[in-house]
């Protein structure tokens, strides 16, 4: 496949920690990835081994000795599991699934980089990555630079969000969602179904969110619902004219609004309120850099942060 | 343009650990030195409060710390740069860095199936006995060999009868747990057994010989320590310690598998297929006696040192093992860090930092009885189990050698107590994955969670505490300590 047909198709990259969280989230994506212009990668990502922790022993020493003895790789089975539930979702059905093995060496890891591609006769691909890396957030984001994905799901789950560990390894959905070029989906008992929030704030980004979100639900079928909250009451009116535009803009591109909310008050507040009786919340990402969104923590990072169920940050 | 997008802020944010340790350093060195500590002292112990804080936090690589003390020791104190090079060079490190090259040697030759065999053997299926045969199969061998050695051989080992049992992680994760921490703990606990079962060992004896022994005064001559004397004062703690490493495991995790029969049955055919003991095999093992006996019976009259880099030498003659392996499996970094260390702890004893930083921690530990006898025992124990759990054990008896050593001189406690106390509470870093490498080596198997570490290790760390302070009450006084 060339370049130019990489960039046309949707791509999904899952990334899978063996929680029940991410089979969870394995399964939206498979409602999104259902169609023949979708590819869905399945990412395990397995910290490099090294030494400085085993006392001046290199890890890899434990790691040969154990592939002597036949023992695969942690993460092998995750990806398995993931792959036959594709299976049973419908998404690997019908015609022949030619199967092709690569490898890439890492430098500093025995074992390297390890993948299967999946592909059939149209061209729809699935593919089981296997990625070593120093931490799980770095090789999230160093496998999208191999290959530009439309969305990053990932579970909320321990692995991924360390609580106690947050100051002094900012959390791996957390990392991702702040240096990540496309949308993230941070999935807590994702329960397809419900619908998609979408929440706007009238701003230029905020409407082409609105739009490319209403292009996933699409893929999905999911019902739609747009939100807006004023600060104050005099600001009302604004939220209720940016829930018309957006509304207006979904109608042209044949897409219905099931339902319309317009709430005063704290937006973090507000939105973290209203999000439990959809599937996701979908908020966009002002154009802050790195840093900026680090430090000040916009709205969208708030939600992300401490909503009860999944957050899509759209970009 | 915003300074944001042509200074990449994210860097700073991410280091922040390394600018925050700078800061705290620069301003150490300008805050006025205090009367009864010299200048040179002061920066001694600014280096290594510096030092600490990056062992800890990491936010740049470890062997960096190494390189920072050494630039540390030239530049902020003065000190001739080959005085500093010769320094970092002791028996001590000539040690760590022969017995990590006999580590990736010993695990290269495949003795981990006839070890497993020898387990099943003696132990029969019930899962309890299996464990128990592991732990004290893993523990016998880590204490002459070190425990990553020891792990690096038996993790196969314990995830082949996992597997065996069962394909579903989840089916069997209590039983994982058992296995993996038999390996571990059994090999951590063991540790403290030998001088040659951790370079945290090897580092006390040389900081001993280092502080204590004058070579004009025959009266100093009791504390070097030979080979033969720790193991009489150290080993019968591991072994007491054995059977409460298995049936701690087993009140935390209980195993969802009370027999193995399926799995040890699959276990003895796969171990089979090796067929028998080949010359190679005989000669690994007999290379592997000759470096223990030289350990036991020489290494008080050439170093320990010497013995562990001629077990390599020999290792490499026979053809068992092949350069590239030795050079790609152990952490050279590792080495250098400790060489540090080492060198920064004995510039702490000659610039007083350590007599300083010991009397000022005793005039604060007294209000609460601590000061003296069974209270600063307990006191030094616990403060070793903090730092241990938080940064490699070796490191930690390298930074906190010097003060224990000083304090038991200033509160006229035997030294020899305060020595064996902080060097066996060293390996109770049983709460975390990085603590011991026997933990960090059986954690990359996959099959545990750092919350289960924290889950047994505290019940670990209790025990073994309780039974080095009735040892060093009881035990220890009876052989004239």
């Amino acid at each position: 496949m060339n370049e130019q047909d990489a960039q046309d198709r949707f791509r999904i990259l899952v990334c899978l920690d063996g929680s029940d969280e991410c089979y969870q989230s394995l399964k939206y994506a498979a409602k999104l990835g259902s169609g023949v212009d979708a590819d869905i990668v399945l990412l395990y990502v397995r910290p490099t081994d090294q030494g400085l922790r085993s006392g001046g022993l290199q890890v890899r020493v434990a790691r040969e000795n154990m592939l002597k003895w036949g023992i695969e790789l942690p993460g092998i089975q995750y990806l398995k599991k993931g792959r036959d539930m594709l299976k049973d979702l419908g998404v690997m059905s019908g015609e022949e699934w030619k199967e092709e093995v690569v490898h890439t060496d890492v430098d500093g890891d025995p074992l390297g980089d390890n993948k299967i591609n999946y592909v059939n006769e149209q061209g729809k691909m699935v593919v089981l990555k296997l990625k070593v890396a120093t931490d799980i957030a770095t090789g999230i984001l160093e496998q999208w630079e191999l290959g530009e994905y439309d969305i990053i799901i990932l579970g909320a789950s321990s692995r991924w969000k360390g609580m106690a560990r947050s100051f002094w390894d900012p959390a791996v959905a957390e990392k991702v969602a702040v240096h990540a070029p496309c949308s993230v989906l941070v999935a807590r008992d994702l329960d397809i179904g419900h619908g998609h929030l979408i929440c706007t704030d009238g701003s230029d980004e905020s409407m082409e969110m609105v739009r490319r979100d209403a292009v996933l639900a699409s893929r999905c079928e999911c019902p739609v619902s747009l939100m807006s909250v004023a600060l104050d009451v005099e600001d009302e009116p604004k939220a209720k004219e940016n829930i018309a535009k957006a509304e207006k803009m979904l109608n042209e591109l044949g897409i219905e609004v099931e339902e319309t909310i317009i709430r005063t008050g704290n937006p973090v507040e507000e939105i973290i309120e209203a999000g439990p009786n959809y599937s996701l919340i979908v908020i966009s990402e002002s154009s802050k850099s790195g840093l900026q969104r680090f430090f000040m923590g916009s709205v969208a990072f708030k939600v992300m942060e401490n909503a009860h169920n999944s957050v899509l940050v759209a970009r | 343009m915003t300074i944001g997008t042509w200074l990449n802020l994210y860097f700073f944010w991410e280091k922040k650990w390394f600018f925050i340790a700078m800061f705290v350093g620069a301003f150490m060195l300008h805050l006025p030195t205090p009367g009864d500590l010299s200048r040179e002292g002061m920066i001694i112990l600014t280096m290594s409060i510096v030092a600490v804080i990056l062992f800890i936090t990491e936010p740049v690589p470890l062997p960096t710390v190494a390189l920072l003390i050494v630039i540390g020791q030239v530049v902020l104190m003065g000190h001739d740069s080959s005085e500093v090079a010769k320094s970092l060079m002791t028996d001590s490190v000539l040690f760590i860095m022969g017995s990590l090259m006999l580590a990736v040697a010993v695990v290269k030759q495949k003795l981990d199936k006839r070890l497993a065999w020898l387990i099943v053997r003696m132990t029969g299926t019930k899962t309890w006995r299996v464990c128990l045969g592991i732990t004290v199969v893993s523990g016998v061998l880590a204490s002459f060999i070190g425990e990553h050695t020891v792990a690096a051989m038996m993790l196969p080992v314990g995830i082949t009868l996992i597997t065996l049992t069962s394909d579903d992680p989840r089916k069997v994760r209590n039983l994982a747990a058992v296995l993996l921490f038999s390996i571990s703990y059994g090999a951590s606990v063991a540790g403290i057994g030998t001088p040659s079962g951790g370079a945290r060992n090897a580092i006390m004896i040389g900081y001993w010989k280092e502080f204590f022994y004058d070579p004009t005064n025959p009266e100093t001559l009791k504390f070097l320590v030979s080979y033969m004397d720790w193991m009489i004062h150290a080993y019968p703690m591991f072994l007491v310690q054995v059977p409460f490493v298995t049936a701690i495991l087993f009140w935390t995790f209980r195993p969802e598998y009370r027999d193995l029969s399926r799995a040890v049955v699959k276990l003895r055919a796969l171990i089979e297929e090796e067929g028998s003991m080949k010359a190679a095999d005989w000669m690994s093992i007999l290379i592997f006696f000759l470096v223990l006996v030289g350990w036991i019976a020489i290494s008080g009259d050439i170093g320990m040192g010497t013995i562990a880099v001629a077990g390599a030498a020999m290792f490499l003659v026979a053809g068992l093992v092949k350069w590239e392996d030795i050079n790609s499996g152990v952490n050279w970094g590792v080495i250098l860090l400790y060489a540090a260390a080492i060198s920064l702890g004995v510039q702490m004893k000659e610039t007083g930092a350590a007599q300083w930083v010991a009397e000022h921690f005793l005039t604060f530990l007294s209000p609460v009885g601590a000061s003296e006898g069974f209270g600063l025992w307990a006191a030094v124990s616990v403060l070793t189990t903090g730092v241990t759990n938080m940064m490699s054990n070796g490191a930690a008896v390298a930074v906190l050698g010097p003060i224990v050593l000083k304090m038991s001189v200033v509160a006229q406690e035997s030294p020899i107590i305060i020595r064996y106390i902080t060097a066996v509470s060293s390996s109770f870093a049983y709460l975390t994955v990085v603590g011991t490498p026997a933990c960090t080596i059986v954690y990359a198997s996959g099959y545990l969670k750092t919350t289960d570490f924290l889950k047994v290790g505290w019940k670990m760390a209790i025990a073994s505490t309780i039974i080095m302070l009735v040892a060093a009450k009881l035990y220890w006084p009876l052989l004239g300590i």
